[in-house]
């Protein structure tokens, strides 16, 4: 992000045909009412589900003594995983100066909020008594990374939701007289929303260097976050857990699962509201290789992750890896490396496959395998305590997640594309005056 | 030749063993017998030291429930209890042996036969045997009373017996007395066993350097040896003769383990900067989008658009 707006593009002609083509499919359309509809039927099966969970407490789930933390954890892992990656694109790519990264940026950071939005929720799924939540905020002990997590999570969410708003500001203003097709409460929002922005070079000034900060914030802030979940896990002695590189082998997953995330959200974007001018095949591109990055730095954590104590097979350690290699989960364990990893690296490496509807579905699998890997951290050490499993009935001893956990579950990650769907659909997706004001640029440079 | 060494050792070892698991009691211990006939009284007053002093380790009588010890503590109720002789019971509770303490000091002779009295209630084919010596009557010298003093000038713990005799109180001369100071676990034994002389008094040395609570009291307790003669006087008081030690309970100071008010101070700096840092930002930034408003509505709208 430049440190001075050239506010030379509010003339051209260019801005209105931008505006045009972004704005088109803000508002309601039949399409979004049947999507909508279909969410919200969904949704409502796995809002029964929570009313059992409410009503008879966590009996309703396959958690027991032994394994407490299963697909809910698994799940808040992956949410707070994917939102990540709001702050590797807009933040650590756009602050060291990559272009490209201007259109895709607000899509991030919509994922961004509305994962962390729902990742919060998540963790109240996993609450027997969810009517004790405030205890935690009035008898909660700083020296434990719950308490940790909670205050970062909030934190991400409030920085994540700034990053998202403060760029749609000057957006919300240009959009303002643009919008006849809109219905009024939503001219109203936009009315209320844009606070009074009318392109004063002081206004641009104050925005960006707002955003600045919060982008610089963002970065130790998503650090945290991550970090801290880790830490969920490292700080215990059980094998699988106790590992020191936890801390960067949770946040570099956490790129791959976003980086897919944002890939499939640009497909539906691109196609659906025909906005391939502006997700061009070289934004695709570009998000493959940032893939591919991403997914190497995470296999490398992988090899370490397992390798190393694999070398050594302490006893303890032994069993958790046998049952992961050979074992029980050997199959979703090696499903997850080779379709999550290995083999999206391999393919994305060719440029053929660095096109949209070949990202699309790699990007699907990984993510689904995202989702799995969180599994494999979470549940198999739960399943090996060090003192003998004895005297209790035999559907305690493993973990099988129930039908209604698993509606829960998929109502959380409903509840995120919904999130997800209203920002896309409401309001405009690809920042309407940084694209303008780079075609500006580019226009007059080229004249020149 | 080095395979016989070893089964030879490993037979030499085996036995060895197996003889440790014998509990062998002294003749004369094995057919002592209880100075009083077992009744309800004393069986209740049994079942109260059980409760208080044994149960931790072997459970509740007839639950084989003992915590897992090597050898286990039998359950009171089982045929290897009851097999014993009441005066094996007695030998075994005062010696102790390997992770069963001996009770010698901590015990009573009287109270370890209440508790065999409470033992016996589990065994229905118990007949008791009194003690023939004291079946005629209790003590000969009743309501013995002690008095614990402390001699500063001398260094000394005096303890004084007397008894009421013709209506009027008496010195006790001649009883043997042990002195104990009350510790955490069971009673350490003071000086040695001393006899009253003709005043009643038994002096006892008293070492310097025992620790007491931080304001340095010391329980005191002084018990009869010969409770066939003198009856179960004991007397239990508070001097403050011990060094004044002060143990920090372990929650006392900050800890990572601890509530949240003892948070250790590095992690309470670092949360709290971290959080106003951020959150500092965060509220600086909502004065920016303020800002932005005011600068919004200071000029015409309508110039602009
Ligand atoms: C610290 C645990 C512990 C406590 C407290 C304890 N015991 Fe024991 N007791 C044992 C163990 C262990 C043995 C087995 C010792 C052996 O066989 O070497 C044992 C053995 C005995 C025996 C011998 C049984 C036999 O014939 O083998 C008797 C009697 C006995 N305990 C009575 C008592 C009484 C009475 C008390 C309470 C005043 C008591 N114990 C408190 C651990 C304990």
């Amino acid at each position: 992000m430049a440190s001075e707006v050239n506010t030379g593009f509010l003339n051209d002609k260019k801005l209105d045909s931008i505006a045009a083509d972004i704005l088109r499919p803000v508002g309601i359309t039949q399409g979004f009412i049947v999507w909508m509809g279909f969410l919200g039927i969904s949704l409502l099966a796995c809002i029964y589900a929570y009313y059992l969970q409410w009503d008879k407490g966590l009996i309703v789930t396959g958690l027991r003594d032994y394994t407490s933390w299963g697909m809910y954890i698994a799940n808040f892992v992956f949410f707070v995983a994917t939102s990540l990656v709001g702050m590797l694109i807009s933040s650590v790519l756009g602050l060291i100066g990559f272009k490209w990264v201007k259109p895709i940026a607000r899509i991030a950071e919509i994922i961004a909020v509305a994962f962390a939005a729902i990742a919060g929720l998540v963790i109240v799924s996993d609450m027997g008594r969810p009517e004790r939540l405030p205890y935690v905020f009035l008898y909660g002990r700083i020296q434990s990374p719950i308490i940790w997590d909670v205050t970062v999570v909030t934190t991400y969410l409030v920085i994540s939701a700034l990053l998202y708003f403060l760029p749609l500001i000057p957006d919300l203003a240009i959009s303002k007289g643009r919008m006849g097709h809109t219905p009024k409460w939503l001219q109203k929002t936009y009315e209320v929303l844009s606070v009074n922005w009318i392109h004063t070079p002081q206004q641009y000034k104050i925005l960006l260097k707002a955003v600045r900060i919060m982008l610089i914030l963002i970065i130790p802030t998503a650090f945290a976050i991550h970090t801290v979940t880790s830490w969920l896990f490292a700080v215990t002695l059980r094998p699988g857990w106790d590992s020191s590189i936890f801390g960067p082998y949770f946040l570099t997953g956490a790129f791959v699962a976003g980086s897919a995330a944002v890939v499939i959200v640009m497909y539906f974007v691109r196609t659906n509201y025909k906005l391939d001018k502006y997700l061009t095949l070289h934004h695709f591109d570009m998000m493959g290789k940032l893939l591919v990055l991403v997914s190497i730095v995470y296999l490398y954590f992988n090899i370490n992750e397992y390798l190393v104590p694999g070398f050594k097979m302490k006893t303890a350690e032994a069993i958790h890896l046998k049952e992961l290699f050979v074992g029980d989960y050997a199959m979703m364990f090696w499903s997850v490396q080779l379709l999550g990893l290995i083999i999206p690296i391999i393919l994305l490496l060719f440029k053929v496959f660095r096109k949209p509807l070949s990202m699309l579905v790699i990007s699907i699998i990984m993510l689904i395998a995202a989702w799995f890997k969180r599994f494999i951290i979470v549940v198999p050490t739960q399943d090996h305590p060090f003192l003998p499993k004895q005297h209790v009935p035999d559907a305690w001893m493993v973990y099988h997640p129930t039908i209604v956990e698993s509606a829960i579950t998929i109502g959380t990650i409903i509840l995120a594309v919904i999130i997800i769907t209203i920002l896309v659909k409401f309001f405009p997706v690809i920042p309407i005056w940084e694209v303008a004001e780079e075609q500006h640029e580019t226009d007059s440079k080229t004249k020149e | 030749m080095i395979k016989r060494y070893f089964s030879l050792l490993l037979i030499v070892l085996i036995s060895l063993r197996l003889s440790a698991q014998v509990w062998v009691v002294p003749a004369e211990n094995e057919l002592r017998k209880s100075p009083f006939a077992f009744d309800d009284a004393s069986r209740k007053a049994g079942s109260e030291i059980y409760n208080a002093s044994c149960k931790s380790c072997h459970g509740e009588p007839g639950k084989n429930n003992p915590i897992p010890l090597v050898p286990p503590p039998p359950d009171f109720a089982s045929v290897k209890m009851q097999s014993n002789s009441d005066g094996a019971l007695q030998f075994k509770v005062t010696a102790g042996r390997g992770p069963m303490p001996s009770f010698k000091n901590t015990l009573s002779a009287t109270d370890v036969w209440r508790v065999i009295s409470y033992a016996r209630s589990f065994n229905d084919k118990y007949v008791q045997e009194v003690s023939k010596s004291s079946e005629a009557g209790g003590a000969s010298v009743q309501n013995v009373k002690i008095q614990i003093s402390w001699l500063k000038d001398k260094n000394q713990v005096q303890a004084s017996l007397s008894a009421m005799k013709d209506k009027v109180n008496q010195p006790v001369a001649g009883a043997e007395v042990k002195l104990f100071a009350k510790r955490y676990f069971g009673n350490l034994l003071i000086d040695e066993a001393r006899t009253t002389d003709a005043l009643g008094n038994a002096l006892f040395n008293f070492p310097a350097d025992l620790p007491g609570d931080s304001a340095g009291h010391v329980q005191l307790i002084a018990r009869l040896t010969n409770e066939a003669i003198f009856g179960e006087a004991k007397a239990d008081s508070v001097l403050i003769i011990g060094v004044p030690t002060y143990r920090p309970p372990l929650n006392e100071q900050r800890a990572m383990w601890n509530v949240v008010s003892k948070t250790p101070i590095w992690l309470l700096l670092a949360y709290t900067i971290a959080v106003l840092g951020a959150w500092g930002f965060i509220i600086y930034v909502f004065l920016q989008i303020r800002a932005i408003f005011l600068a919004g509505s200071k000029k015409d709208p309508d110039s602009a658009e």
